[in-house]
């Protein structure tokens, strides 16, 4: 009798205890119980153990004791209500019994003969030597919860699955999951960010609040762009005319010192910043320090010479420039660690150098071509960058419209669609997405240039977080051909954003494709990721966020998000 | 010889000064000269002894204007910046007074009595004078809220440049009042809640670019939070937490702070649909509650509408309105009327059991429950406003001064003034701030706004008020107003989403149509650029390169 009693206790238990609703990205392999356990935050400690191995240092790395401070401030300070029907106040029964164990440790190792390199360093390995696997262990009965990886970037993603564990009410921090089991690694090597610093601009305070964020969702690159024809706000050692006359003021610069800032910053949390000036088109900038090295500069009307105002394009066929450009991007990219650089090499406007007298009159004198020219002008940025140590990162345009040399080697960003990312993979080169139709974060903001009340935004509608999450990235990629797709990541041009919207526009949704290349394409129990199970746990992400003062928009009413499915479309 | 070269300076000088890019709304009336003018350090705005009895929301409007005077800080949006006009600013003339003070006759009451009045009572007209000469500026008006109106305008008219305040265009000769006397803006704080401090933020604002009337949305059928005396229970099941509610104190601070700034507050009760969350603490109220699948019983989830057959119900809701208008001083109060779902009374069997007692219709019902609010509103001396549906979809027995909101398209305008209604513009065409921001619902992933596209602020502006209305129907228009309904919005994006866009109906009302667009782009970044110094998070409309550059950025330049 009493048998059966406790028996119907803990069938009410299970039935009334929801299926993770916290991760995100969803782990690869997760296990979770039914047993609630609490963690009293003041008193909770992380602690490592490192063998020593060969002689190497066993100490803990700075950036992973900082990890490990922040994690310990995050769970005192995310204060996050577990979103359901009465929030927090309908935990308080299932916590406050005297059988709730606490827990009082999170203990973090390396596996055996691992060595111990900081965060920074291992978030800017090459992309294939990255280790971002972890296994977490929260047990029930309240002894300490195990963390282990090969790397200490494994163990800042584990602290990150563990922060999502936790929820709060009165003064409590619990979970009502134990026992958890996670081994978790990444699907894709590549899972970016992209930001355009150019179009507006953003202090580094707001680059450092998109990278926390960032490294919430375990993203780990920063695709800057930095650099565009409206303005050029990286102060580049040895070129600073570039940004003295290029910058929009004084103030709206990135100096070595923010440059440095934010790199280490980023690399703290696992992420390492890709930098992107693009050329030869989106440089007109250039012009206000250079005007020798830029045709067509403010040409108008600008439609006839550039896809958005203002005009202006590098002089590819002038040595001159070639050198300019290869020593300009040579000096930008000393003061990046990452193993990449993007050159870009997007939207090139054919009529601007037709409509170029200097360009014209060397292509007739040297007898080339203007796409020779091309690629002679790729060919020595690339070789610049090369002997620093950096692989090239184009986008789609330099191997789909133009008949240019690349290594085989070259990164690929993928943007105009989707439907070029098998095409790209043909060729036989690396490739991210990013295509527009998925992942634009400024799609649907409607037309900016003036007088065009009729107008929209060219890549109309607006991308959703749930759109977003659709997107294949094996489409039409063949399985000889599934090794070159490295990942992807959303974007966010600014010609319309701001710091004022930057969270907004931005949070959760880039949170999307961070779990596709995160999770892949089936959740632990195998079923096929879907939007019906992603969204509660998105909600989560959002409210979690905006707790820690990232100001993520809200993707339905709150009535919503308390209740699962009730918003669905056929619900 | 000399002659010559004082042309050419002189020509040069006109083009290096760019036309007043300052001002939104644009006055009606106003002249420029191309003088530089600077505020002297210790330049302050009086009102004149001549004012007896100056009131306190004066005072403090003038104390505020007088504190942005120093705090705006915004440099001129041109190549350069404020270094631009260093040039320009070493010989010029030195500001040191604005005086304020009320045409003969008229009385000083509160800027938040004048701008409660009835709407076509409101008098917000000024005329404010800069003379070059350095002799004070004046701002004379009928009313303290025509006063307050010119205050705004004064602000706008000053640039910074190192500790130089100063303007390029004196003297400046204005004579201003609205085209419209609504120009409004609506929040709904029931899909998500907004505290206090947002709705304040918005209010400011909102009375930077003379809008009259806060619109406030503030139950649906997701949660209810106004705390309504009286019926306290609404709040305490409906609203969201217990810190996510409007306690009748908040509702007193939100509608003076308004209040002070010229605006009035025009609460809405959504009536009989959009009422869900009544059943929270009175079921029997509720038909279809929560009823699944939601598609077949309402626009969006949760399903939910007041049981208008009932007698008790009706009765309930015309004492709950009542208690609520007793909140807001305003002459006008919304009891809603939108999106009613027939469905969901034929699938309830008390409504139907009701219809079948009674014989009634569905409209008919209707129509008794909606002469019992308005009814009970009238007496508490408010005049009703309701949403387009309740005239042209079910011909609704209305007073014929309640007033219409058009919402669902701006070809229903027509059809509203035929039936002699007076209106007030809110398309969704044109004025709907959350078109465009893709499906919300969830498991819909190709789903995208209902409203697309994302109305732009060219878009709104390029609305006619009058368009297809004759000349006797074109009176009936009361003016307009961009909405946010905040299915996908929160404190997160209140300012990037409806600023700087909300101004563009603000100019359109006030000024009245007819701008030239290409020179209206240059003045909105200009104001959106004010608005951010003042701690609005307004979106940029552009890059910076271009805001900086007007008309290069055009579509064809």
């Amino acid at each position: 009798m009493v048998y059966s009693v406790l028996c119907a206790v803990i069938a009410i238990l299970t039935v009334s205890m929801p299926s993770s609703h916290a991760l995100w990205p969803m782990p690869k392999s997760l296990s979770t119980g039914s047993t609630p356990l609490k963690l009293t935050a003041s008193q909770f400690k992380i602690t490592t153990e490192f063998a020593e191995t060969h002689g190497h240092s066993t100490n803990t790395p700075a950036d992973l004791t900082q990890a490990i401070q922040r994690t310990t401030a995050h769970l005192q300070n995310d204060k996050m209500e577990r979103l359901v029907v009465g929030g927090g106040a309908a935990d308080k029964s299932a916590i406050s019994s005297k059988q709730v164990k606490t827990i009082n440790e999170l203990s973090m190792s390396l596996v055996k003969g691992a060595v111990v390199r900081s965060i920074a360093e291992e978030a800017v390995l090459p992309l294939e030597q990255r280790n971002e696997a972890y296994e977490l262990q929260v047990p029930a009965d309240g002894s300490s919860a195990t963390l282990t990886a090969n790397t200490t970037l494994g163990l800042l993603r584990g602290l990150t699955t563990f922060e999502q564990l936790w929820y709060f009410v009165d003064g409590e921090v619990y979970t009502l999951e134990a026992p958890v089991e996670i081994a978790d690694r990444p699907s894709y090597v590549y899972r970016g960010f992209m930001l355009d610093t150019a179009r507006n601009f953003f202090p580094v305070s707001d680059i450092k609040r998109t990278l926390d964020a960032m490294s919430m969702a375990k993203l780990n690159t920063f695709h800057w762009h930095a650099t565009d024809s409206q303005s050029f706000p990286l102060q580049v050692p040895g070129f600073t005319e570039v940004s003295a006359k290029g910058a929009y003021s004084a103030s709206m610069v990135f100096t070595p010192d923010d440059v440095q800032d934010i790199v280490t910053y980023a690399g703290e949390r696992g992420i390492d910043v890709l930098v992107e000036i693009d050329t030869p088109g989106h440089t007109m900038i250039i012009h206000e320090s250079h005007p020798e090295h830029v045709a067509c500069a403010q040409a108008s009307p600008w439609s006839n010479f550039a896809n958005e105002p203002p005009a202006g394009q590098l002089r590819l066929a002038s040595p001159a420039t070639a050198n300019f450009t290869a020593s300009l991007l040579h000096a930008a990219a000393h003061l990046f660690p990452s193993p990449f650089f993007s050159t870009g090499g997007d939207e090139l406007n054919a009529n601007c150098y037709d409509q170029d007298a200097e360009t014209q009159q060397i292509l007739n004198s040297t007898g080339q071509t203007l796409e020779q020219a091309l690629s002679g002008f790729v060919g020595a940025t690339h070789t610049a960058l090369r002997s620093v140590g950096k692989t090239p990162v184009v986008w789609e345009e330099m191997v789909l419209d133009h008949d240019i040399e690349l290594e085989n080697d070259t990164v690929v960003m993928v943007w105009i669609s989707s439907q070029n990312a098998a095409a790209v993979a043909e060729k036989n080169f690396r490739l991210v997405h990013g295509p527009s139709d998925y992942f634009y974060l400024d799609c649907g903001a409607g037309e900016w240039l003036g007088v065009d009340p009729t107008g929209n935004s060219w890549c109309d509608p607006f991308k959703t977080w749930s759109k977003s999450y659709t997107f294949d990235p094996m489409a039409n990629i063949s399985d000889a051909n599934a090794h070159l797709v490295l990942g992807g990541e959303q974007l966010l041009w600014t010609e319309q954003s701001s710091p004022s919207n930057l969270d907004s526009i931005v949070w959760p949704r880039a949170a999307s494709s961070a779990e596709i290349f995160w999770t892949g394409a089936t959740l632990p129990d195998g079923s096929p990721r879907n939007v019906g199970t992603a969204l509660p746990r998105l909600h989560d992400l959002r409210y979690r966020m905006v707790q820690r003062g990232i100001q993520a928009i809200a993707l339905q009413p709150h009535f919503c998000a308390i209740r699962p499915e009730e918003c669905d479309v056929n619900a | 010889m000399a002659r010559t070269s004082a042309f050419l300076l002189l020509s040069a000088l006109l083009s290096v000064f760019a036309p007043v890019d300052a001002l939104w709304p644009q006055p009606r009336d106003i002249t420029t000269g191309s003088s530089a003018l600077k505020l002297s350090g210790g330049f302050d705005i009086t009102i004149a002894g001549s004012v007896h009895n100056a009131p306190l929301d004066l005072h403090q409007a003038v104390e505020r204007a007088n504190a942005q005077l120093r705090s705006d800080k915004l440099e001129r949006l041109v190549v350069g910046r404020g270094d631009a006009d260093k040039g320009a600013l070493s010989k010029a003339k030195t500001l040191s007074k604005l005086t304020l003070s009320l045409e003969k006759g008229a009385t000083a009451h509160t800027i938040t009595s004048e701008a409660q009045k009835p709407i076509e009572a409101r008098d917000e007209a000024y005329v404010l004078d800069v003379p070059a000469d350095g002799s004070g500026a004046t701002l004379t008006a009928n009313s303290t809220l025509g006063l307050f109106r010119g205050l705004v305008t004064f602000g706008q008219l000053w640039y910074q440049s190192g500790s130089t305040t100063y303007s390029i265009e004196a003297p400046i000769h204005i004579k201003d009042s609205p085209a419209y006397p609504y120009r409004g803006y609506m929040l709904d704080t029931a899909r998500n809640y907004f505290p206090v401090s947002d709705i304040k933020r918005a209010i400011d604002a909102m009375s930077w670019v003379k809008i009259n009337q806060f619109h406030w949305h503030i139950v649906d059928s997701q949660s209810f939070p106004l705390e309504v005396p009286g019926f306290l229970e609404l709040s305490q099941k409906g609203a969201y937490a217990s810190s996510m509610v409007y306690t009748a104190k908040d509702v007193q601070d939100v509608v003076s702070y308004a209040g002070a700034r010229g605006i009035d507050v025009l609460v809405e009760i959504d009536t009989p649909g959009h009422t869900s969350v009544i059943s929270k603490s009175h079921p029997e109220h509720i038909a279809c509650a929560e009823a699944t699948p939601w598609a077949t019983f309402a626009n969006e989830p949760p399903a939910g509408q007041l049981r208008l057959t009932s007698n008790e119900t009706t009765q309930f809701t015309a004492d709950l309105l009542v208690a609520v208008s007793k909140l807001f001083p305003s002459t006008m109060f919304s009891t809603g009327g939108d999106e009613i779902n027939a469905n969901c009374y034929d699938q309830d069997p008390e409504t139907q059991k009701a219809l079948n007692a009674t014989g009634q219709t569905f409209l008919q019902a209707l129509d008794s429950f909606t002469q019992v609010s308005h009814a009970a509103l009238k007496k508490a001396g408010k005049t009703p406003v309701v949403w387009e549906e309740m005239v042209l979809s079910f011909n609704v027995t209305l007073a014929p001064e309640t007033i219409t909101l058009v919402w669902i398209s701006s070809a229903d305008v027509q059809a509203v003034a035929q039936k002699g209604f007076k209106l007030i513009h809110a398309a969704s065409d044109y004025f709907y701030l959350d078109c465009g921001g893709g499906g919300w619902v969830g498991a819909n992933p190709d789903g995208n706004s209902w409203c697309d596209p994302f109305k732009t602020w060219q878009k709104s502006y390029s609305f006619d008020p009058v368009a297809n209305l004759t000349a006797d129907q074109a009176k009936l228009v009361l003016g307009g107003q961009h909405l946010l309904w905040t299915e996908q919005s929160s404190p997160s994006n209140l300012d990037p989403i409806s600023w700087p866009r909300a101004a563009s109906s603000a100019e359109l009302f006030w000024t009245g149509p007819g701008q030239n667009i290409s020179t209206v782009l240059p003045r909105l970044h200009d104001l959106s650029f004010r608005l951010q110094q003042r701690g609005i998070h307004t979106i940029p409309l552009q890059p910076l390169w271009c805001a900086l550059r007007p008309g290069a950025c055009d579509l064809t330049a």
